[in-house]
């Protein structure tokens, strides 16, 4: 990073700089200070004042039994068998639209990596449903394309296949599919772009002193694309993964948490919500943070690891 | 990395698989567009569809014709209409209203704050990064409980109360912001302060007179990538939002059409089509900057 530059640039004035430096040294950081706190305080206080409310009881509909009861919330959440599911669920969901948008990604990556006209078009194109509104998009999938009567699979189905075509209804048959595909049509853009970036990374002329040697394509791609990409892979899933952890609005707009996709996300909605269990829902709260932390410190390890890469 | 080529070796192949590479290269060739075809379908089609529905008279939506019929532009009309109870182009000020001032209020503290991650040296300055960072992957649902009732106590749950809505956005589109500046300001040519400064500006102004203009591209694209974000939050504006505040997130997903327990889908895809478009002309007409602030915060491109 940048401070690694610094004494790289600077070496002959070194021992003045250091005199000017330690003099202005609070002075200069004086005026950043205010906002360090504020990006601190505004982004983890709401998170400790989770932690308090998870030990404690307390329930919207019996205030008068409001305090401290230890560990009982946590309990609660892992012996309910709605909380259990939802792990599950929420395990399933991440897994499969993770690996789905890294196959699509990478597929898309590699053939936007080549040179065409109108690659910009193209890109910014594949890189729109990213930018749609989630909201928007979930209402998207669930009414124009999950429709049994007017949506556009159904549509085609009859366009390809005359009046008698199968008309299925698509997320009542396979509601956590549904929900896995819609989910994996936004985020596949947020891994095709990083994908992209590494494989603009890529040493050309290593790739094509290989292909004169008579490498062949696929013979390119598992010895020396895939071991380049490893690094931008893991990032990609992980961030990825951390995002579709906590995937809401797709599983409330599209089945509305019935038919078996209550995430995590969603039952902590609902315990909220409709049980007015705070101290529970903040417990499951941390329960997802816990979990979120695990992948974001393998995340951040990697990102780190880049950041001095590139620094180098 | 072993395959480094050896100089005679390459000119003998050379020769020999040129003919071969050439054919091979238009089969990929044709491969590729047909692979590029697909994708493009799989990018848009929903997103046409959409469109499609919208425009399409609300007798006719059963018809699942692929191309456009019975265009009309009363879906668009209807979802502006109030009559109904929908309020989606007060929702779509609001929405306009609390991105802008999301977005600056975290440019305002996430410049300085990124300026001092990129460019001083102090102690404690990695796990403040990091403190950062993981506050960007932090699960929103676990804040709607103690903000819930922390506005609920102050009286913010009723009324015009936008900041219930900006603050909570605000904590979440911050870390973004200073992560993706951070990145954005160790990549900048800080000799260039050094030399400012040597020539006797104050850090103050050499930051002000040299730098940022320097590095307004990089802050443009983080101010578009916040107020995207901010635009398309959903989870916490359902909870704090009120009738008056309600942004289109909200609006959308509780479009009620005339007959109750009936959802208007035209009148929604038509609502749904008015959010994305604005969003699609924005990245149309900035793309070579989302990009790269996209891929700025992990990998650079």
């Amino acid at each position: 990073m940048a401070t690694a530059t610094a004494p790289a640039s600077a070496p002959p004035a070194r021992s003045k700089e250091t005199a000017l430096n330690k003099a202005g040294d609070w002075a200069r950081r004086a005026p950043l200070l205010p906002a360090l706190i504020f990006v601190i305080a505004m982004t983890q206080l709401p998170f400790l004042a989770t932690i308090v409310i998870s030990f404690m009881n307390w329930n919207a509909y019996y205030p008068k039994e409001r305090g401290f009861t230890g560990f009982d919330n946590y309990v609660a959440v892992f012996t309910d068998t709605n909380a259990r599911s939802a792990v599950i669920v929420t395990i399933v969901l991440t897994v499969s639209v993770v690996l789905i948008c890294l196959v699509l990604g990478l597929a898309i990556a590699l053939l936007l990596d080549r040179k065409f006209r109108g690659r910009g078009v193209v890109r910014t194109l594949m890189i729109t449903p990213f930018l749609i509104v989630p909201v928007a998009a979930a209402l998207l999938w669930k009414h124009a394309l999950y429709n049994p009567e007017y949506g556009l699979f159904n549509g085609v189905l009859k366009w390809l296949f005359g009046e008698n075509a199968p008309q299925p209804d698509w997320i009542s048959n396979n509601p956590l599919l549904a929900i896995i595909v819609a989910i994996s049509w936004q985020w596949t853009p947020f891994m095709m772009l990083i994908l992209l970036a590494g494989l603009q990374s890529r040493p050309l002329d290593v790739v094509e002193a290989a292909r004169i040697d008579g490498a062949s394509t696929w013979q390119i791609f598992t010895h020396m694309t895939l071991p380049h990409l490893r690094q931008y892979i893991e990032l990609a899933g992980l961030l990825g993964a951390i995002y579709v952890v906590q995937n809401f609005d797709h599983v409330f707009t599209i089945t509305s948490g019935g038919l078996g996709t209550a995430n995590l996300p969603y039952f902590i909605y609902q315990t909220f919500y409709t049980a007015q269990d705070y101290g529970r829902a903040s417990a499951a709260g941390v329960v997802v943070v816990i979990g979120t932390i695990i992948i974001a410190t393998a995340a951040l390890r990697t990102v780190f690891s880049l950041f001095r890469e590139e620094s180098r | 990395m072993s395959t480094q080529a050896l100089p005679a070796t390459t000119a003998a192949a050379n020769t020999e698989t040129h003919q071969y590479r050439h054919k091979s290269q238009r089969w990929q060739n044709a491969r590729g567009y047909l692979g590029l075809a697909l994708l493009i379908i799989w990018g848009l089609a929903p997103f046409y569809w959409m469109v499609v529905t919208a425009f399409r008279d609300v007798d006719y939506t059963f018809d699942t014709t692929p191309w456009p019929t019975h265009v009309t532009m009363q879906n668009f009309q209807a979802a502006f209409s109030t009559s109904t109870g929908n309020h989606f182009g007060r929702a779509l000020v609001n929405s306009v209203i609390i991105g802008i001032s999301t977005t600056t209020i975290a440019m305002l503290v996430g410049v300085f704050a990124a300026y001092a991650l990129a460019r001083l040296d102090f102690p404690g300055k990695f796990l403040i990064l990091g403190a950062i960072l993981g506050a960007s992957m932090f699960p929103g649902v676990a804040l709607v409980s103690p903000l819930f009732q922390l506005f609920s106590n102050i009286g913010w749950l009723n009324g015009a109360n936008y900041q219930a809505l900006i603050i909570p956005n605000i904590s979440f589109v911050l870390p973004l912001t200073v992560y993706t500046l951070t990145a954005f300001f160790s990549e900048m040519p800080w000799e260039l302060e050094e030399s400012a400064r040597m020539d006797g500006c104050t850090q103050g102004q050499a930051f002000r007179k040299i730098m940022l203009p320097l590095a307004a591209p990089g802050l443009f694209t983080t101010a578009i990538l916040a107020f995207i974000s901010s635009w398309n939050e959903y989870l916490l504006s359902q909870q704090f939002s009120t009738n008056i505040t309600q942004p289109v997130t909200v609006a959308i997903a509780q479009f009620t059409g005339a007959l109750p327990r009936q959802e208007p889908y035209t009148t929604v895809m038509a609502a749904g089509t008015i959010v994305t478009v604005p969003l699609i002309i924005m990245v149309l007409l900035f793309q070579r900057a989302i990009v790269s602030g996209l891929t700025a915060g992990g990998v650079k491109g």
